[in-house]
């Protein structure tokens, strides 16, 4: 039950975070984007409805505060969600090295398809921000998904104990 | 990541649920801003003030610098004028001049003399008188090649024969140690004043006529005998000596 009560807030304190902290040390052409890693986490670890709801939370909070498309984060956090969700039922995904290369992946095919979607229905091209902007975020992101995850187990622990 | 929203519709209105999230996450994003804010600002203000200790730091160390340079300047400046006096003295005086440092002094209670850095390589040899730009010093006692040592005229074993400038009364003015000098063998009918002047008499092929000596401080006829007590204050403050000149007299030349 406390998860349910407390999802709501510690999604929205982590887009806050995510969006003012973060920002502050990285790159300005870097952003954070530690929800993705939660979202992977959820596909991981969680059960379909806990995940789905979690990546829909998570997703729809940061369109509220970041995103200029409506929908966009929300679409994408649950289209990720599930891609994970597929792959932890298939192979062993506990080891640091795959953990941080499908989190590289998942951060790749996110820029792909935000660059397909603007490029399908608005019109514009933003075929640079490839290179320069999703490549290095991947790897960022890879690197640091391993340490996030053990983050999140940790919490997961603490939560369950709680909610025992 | 964050796009160009140029050719982005923008929603115009936003649903309930979206304005509960903004108004929720506002203050909160305001809050941590600002905090973040006064972070960079304290971060800033340190770095700052680190900036200024090692400014402060480094312009102590240059002050001090600078003093140091200025008490050498300082220094160079009173050795010159010192210099000059005792030039000035040389050009009075008949004989070769070897101007030398005063480089210790005997701390001693019982011997009153000092090492200067001048030695036989200079033409200094044993007997001759050592100036100071106030007058007599006393005479060299000792010498090596390149130092020799001076028998203060307040030491105990320094008698010089001497002359009270106003009677011309002449008489053996002895060290007494601490105490100056004594004016001794001047009888007790001459008159001999506080203040006289004493100079050497130029009697005994040391010392050159008319050289300062010292200025009488006591005269006492109470005491019985033949002879006054005079007591005689040194021209020169040995305290304050840094550089003496010794006058070269030819051996056997009359001073």
């Amino acid at each position: 039950m406390i998860y349910y009560l407390l999802l709501p807030f510690l999604l929205l304190l982590l887009v806050i975070v995510q969006s003012t902290i973060l920002d502050v040390f990285t790159l300005k052409w870097i952003s954070m984007e530690i929800s993705l890693i939660v979202v992977i986490y959820a596909g991981f670890h969680l059960d379909a409805f806990r995940g789905s709801l979690l990546s829909l939370v998570l997703g729809f909070f940061l369109d509220c505060l970041t995103s200029a498309i409506f929908g966009l984060y929300t679409f994408l956090y649950i289209v990720i969600f599930y891609f994970s969700l597929v792959v932890a039922g298939k192979v062993y995904a506990e080891k640091p090295a795959f953990i941080a290369s499908f989190t590289g992946l998942c951060t790749l095919l996110e820029g792909l398809t935000i660059v397909l979607l603007y490029r399908v229905f608005f019109g514009v091209d933003i075929l640079y921000a490839i290179p320069k902007i999703f490549i290095p975020q991947a790897v960022v992101l890879g690197l640091l998904s391993p340490l996030f995850f053990h983050l999140l187990q940790r919490f997961e622990v603490l939560l369950h104990a709680r909610d025992t | 990541m964050h796009v160009n929203p140029q050719k982005i519709p923008i929603h115009g209105t936003c649903g309930l649920l979206r304005k509960i999230v903004l108004e929720t996450a506002a203050p909160i994003e305001d809050a941590i801003n600002v905090s973040l804010k006064s972070l960079h600002d304290v971060w800033r203000r340190y770095l700052f003030l680190v900036g200024l200790e090692d400014e402060n730091r480094r312009l102590r160390n240059e002050n001090a610098a600078l003093n140091d340079q200025i008490n050498q300047y300082r220094e160079g400046y009173l050795e010159g004028v010192r210099l000059r006096k005792l030039l000035d003295i040389k050009g009075d005086v008949k004989h070769r001049a070897v101007v030398a440092r005063v480089i210790d002094k005997d701390r001693t209670a019982l011997f009153k003399t000092l090492l200067i850095d001048k030695g036989t390589v200079e033409g200094l040899r044993v007997g001759l008188p050592v100036l100071a730009d106030q007058g007599v010093v006393g005479r060299i006692i000792e010498t090596a090649w390149h130092s020799s040592r001076v028998l203060l005229l307040i030491d105990d074993n320094s008698n010089i024969d001497a002359l009270i400038q106003r009677s011309r009364t002449q008489g053996i003015l002895q060290g007494a140690g601490s105490a100056g000098c004594h004016l001794k063998y001047i009888s007790r009918v001459e008159d001999v004043r506080t203040g006289d002047v004493v100079l050497s008499s130029g009697l005994a092929g040391v010392f050159p006529k008319g050289l300062l000596l010292g200025v009488v401080s006591e005269v006492s006829r109470k005491e019985g005998g033949l002879f006054q007590k005079i007591d005689v204050s040194p021209a020169v403050d040995f305290g304050k000596l840094e550089e003496v000149m010794a006058l070269v007299v030819d051996a056997g030349a009359k001073p």
